[in-house]
């Protein structure tokens, strides 16, 4: 199974993820993992990438590192074309008994200081999940049977913000305990535990994957919106128009139509878009 | 069956609650203070959600018997509908509810007893009568082998036998009703439309056969049943799906013991059908030409009137004109 995974992870397939570590050794683990390398960038933030579409960003810690991060990172890869990509934070937790290097998915946001939780939908079978509490200051007593950590409230309100709720993921690994407390952390065992759950994070991230390959392409514009966008001046509201019948052609089936229509109406945008209209008004009536 | 199990915390001890959870040991639970936190949030996606649903168990706060919009039944006057659930288990692309949530979890809100309360206060307002419809937000009975929906309420009504209970189904979980004693005034009515539009719009939807099947045992059994043919989607194809449709329906029911039957023209309120375009803009059914008017809109079509009309002169040659009612 994994193996499969692994394959549509590193063949030809898109991999439209990304993937947000508050901490450099909890990428380090997963730069060769994910078979990444450095993005060049004139970003603040450090960034790994592949030519799958694989992203990867370093925030730095806390609330505020993490929506910054998301901010940059979205800005950077801003479209027109509706395309979204998933969001996946993978970083360390607190547990009172959970054991050190089991992973989960979180399933409840909770933000300590507001009191606030929110719920990323649990699209993804096969990882068990667990509650989420995100806290200012590292957690020592682990008081509730939830994962305590410092960044998935935020990570999880920010992207949303550029994405679907769906594609919105928490994995959390489990770094400290009450026998093994957060003061003896050793940071060496990051890499190895994330390495230790390659797995589960390939199936996550492809699984993922899969889920936004189908959304993207059901909402895929037709090339021809682009070239018209490039080639004439149009209003906004005529691209929304323009966005909205290519769309219309492409589902009934008519995208081969485009071109020769738009070839006939010559280069005036309003008269592109009202021939467009009146013939997919005449093909389309059933 | 569920991806996740929401549950309310102020439901969580409930015996009914309990013994639903019983039944699924398997499925992750996850505990919230409002269902709305989880339901119908923005930023959510219907369509994305639909892959792998979860169930939420919550309690209904405020009205919860309704005025049932103009047109939705047979009597224009005293018509009501309450929803004690929300969403459906089923996947039909031209369903309005597509529209009306972002979410397509399943809301059970799991106390009945302040339902059957407001249930019961309305009836005696209207002196013991009205209709009431169950499978506005919902399928009536798709969830029942988890809910146990009418085995609570088909009694209720049958101590009201002038007010008269009417199921929205496409559901064949019929093992509940067929347990019970049967009450004249409750109407089991099963939706259905031509074999064409099934197999493209209607995904997970038991088959014509199997429904009519259930019909026909709830029939038998002495339960009233009711068909309802909608929504109509015409196409080139003309009258042919429904002449076979029909003629499959009619061989298989007592005509003549049909409570009612009606149909409808496929129609949404704009700001669905805009939200639906957006989740589904791939969706042949959403690129086709549309006509607006009063806030809904339609598909757009040259001889609609003609075709309805033809659509129900085959069907009198089954049933009475008495017996029909058409949707508005
Ligand atoms: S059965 Fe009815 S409520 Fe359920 S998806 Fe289909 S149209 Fe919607």
């Amino acid at each position: 199974m994994i193996k499969k995974f692994e394959k549509s992870l590193h063949g030809s397939e898109s991999t439209p993820v990304n993937i947000v570590v508050a901490h450099a050794l909890e990428a380090k683990a997963l730069i060769p993992m994910l078979h990444l390398q450095p993005f060049q960038t004139t970003s603040r933030f450090v960034q790994y990438g592949n030519s799958n579409n694989l992203h990867l960003i370093v925030s730095g810690i806390g609330r505020a590192a993490m929506e910054a991060a998301i901010t940059d990172l979205s800005q950077q890869q801003a479209n027109e074309e509706g395309q979204i990509r998933a969001w996946l934070n993978i970083g360390i937790a607190g547990h009172s008994k959970a054991p050190l290097g089991s992973a989960w998915l979180g399933n409840k946001i909770t933000c300590q200081v507001s009191g606030v939780s929110a719920y990323p939908p649990q699209l993804i079978a096969g990882i068990d999940s667990v509650a989420v509490i995100t806290v200012d200051e590292p957690e020592r007593t682990y008081p509730e049977d939830v994962a305590y950590e410092m960044e998935a409230f935020s990570f999880f309100e920010q992207a949303t913000k550029y994405s679907t709720a769906e594609l919105v993921q928490v994995f959390k690994i489990i770094s400290d305990n009450l026998e093994n407390p957060i003061e003896k952390l050793d940071f060496k065992n990051i890499p190895i535990w994330i390495r230790l759950l390659q797995e589960q994070i390939i199936l996550l991230i492809s699984k993922m994957s899969e889920i936004v390959r189908e959304h993207n392409d059901s909402h895929r514009i037709p090339g021809v919106y682009r070239e018209l966008c490039s080639r004439i001046h149009l209003t906004v509201n005529q691209k929304l128009q323009l966005k909205r019948l290519c769309l219309r052609y492409k589902a009934l089936g008519l995208e081969a139509d485009l071109e020769s229509v738009i070839s006939l109406a010559g280069s005036h945008s309003k008269q592109i878009i009202s021939q467009l209209s009146a013939q997919i008004d005449r093909v389309g009536k059933q | 069956m569920f991806s996740t199990i929401y549950i309310e915390e102020e439901v969580l001890e409930t015996s009914r609650v309990k013994n639903m959870l019983d039944r699924f040991p398997q499925v992750p639970r996850v505990v919230c203070e409002r269902y709305g936190e989880v339901f119908n949030r923005k930023s959510q996606n219907f369509r994305l959600q639909k892959k792998a649903p979860a169930l939420i168990l919550a309690k209904k706060y405020g009205s919860k018997v309704l005025v049932a919009p103009d047109g939705y039944g047979y009597n224009d006057s005293r018509s009501y509908y309450f929803s004690h659930m929300l969403n459906c288990v089923y996947d039909c692309r031209y369903c309005f509810l597509q529209g009306m949530y972002s979410s397509a979890n399943y809301v059970l809100f799991v106390n009945y007893e302040d339902f059957e309360e407001a249930i019961a206060s309305k009836i005696e307002k209207n002196s013991g009568g009205g209709v009431y419809y169950s499978g506005y937000d919902c399928d009536s009975l798709a969830l029942e082998p988890v809910s146990d929906f009418c085995k609570h309420f088909v009694p209720l009504f049958g101590e009201y036998p002038n007010a008269e209970l009417e199921f929205r189904t496409k559901s064949t979980q019929i093992r509940h009703l067929l347990e019970q004693p049967v009450i004249p005034n409750c109407v089991i009515a099963m939706s259905f439309t031509s074999h064409e539009a099934g197999s493209r719009w209607e995904h997970k939807v038991p088959s014509i056969d199997k429904r009519l099947e259930a019909l026909q045992k709830l029939q038998l059994a002495g339960w009233r049943v009711a068909l309802r043919f909608e929504p109509l989607i015409l196409d080139s194809q003309g009258l042919t799906p429904y002449e076979s449709l029909f003629a499959q329906v009619f061989a298989k029911l007592d005509a003549r013991k049909i409570h009612s039957v009606s149909s409808g023209l496929f129609r949404m309120p704009i700001d669905f059908h805009k939200r639906i375009v957006k989740l589904y803009p791939d969706e042949e059914l959403f690129a086709r030409p549309t006509t607006t008017a009063d806030g809904m809109i339609a598909l757009k079509s040259e001889d609609e009137s003609l075709q309805l009309a033809a659509i129900e002169k085959l069907l009198f040659s089954h049933i009475s004109p008495q017996q029909y009612y058409r949707c508005a």
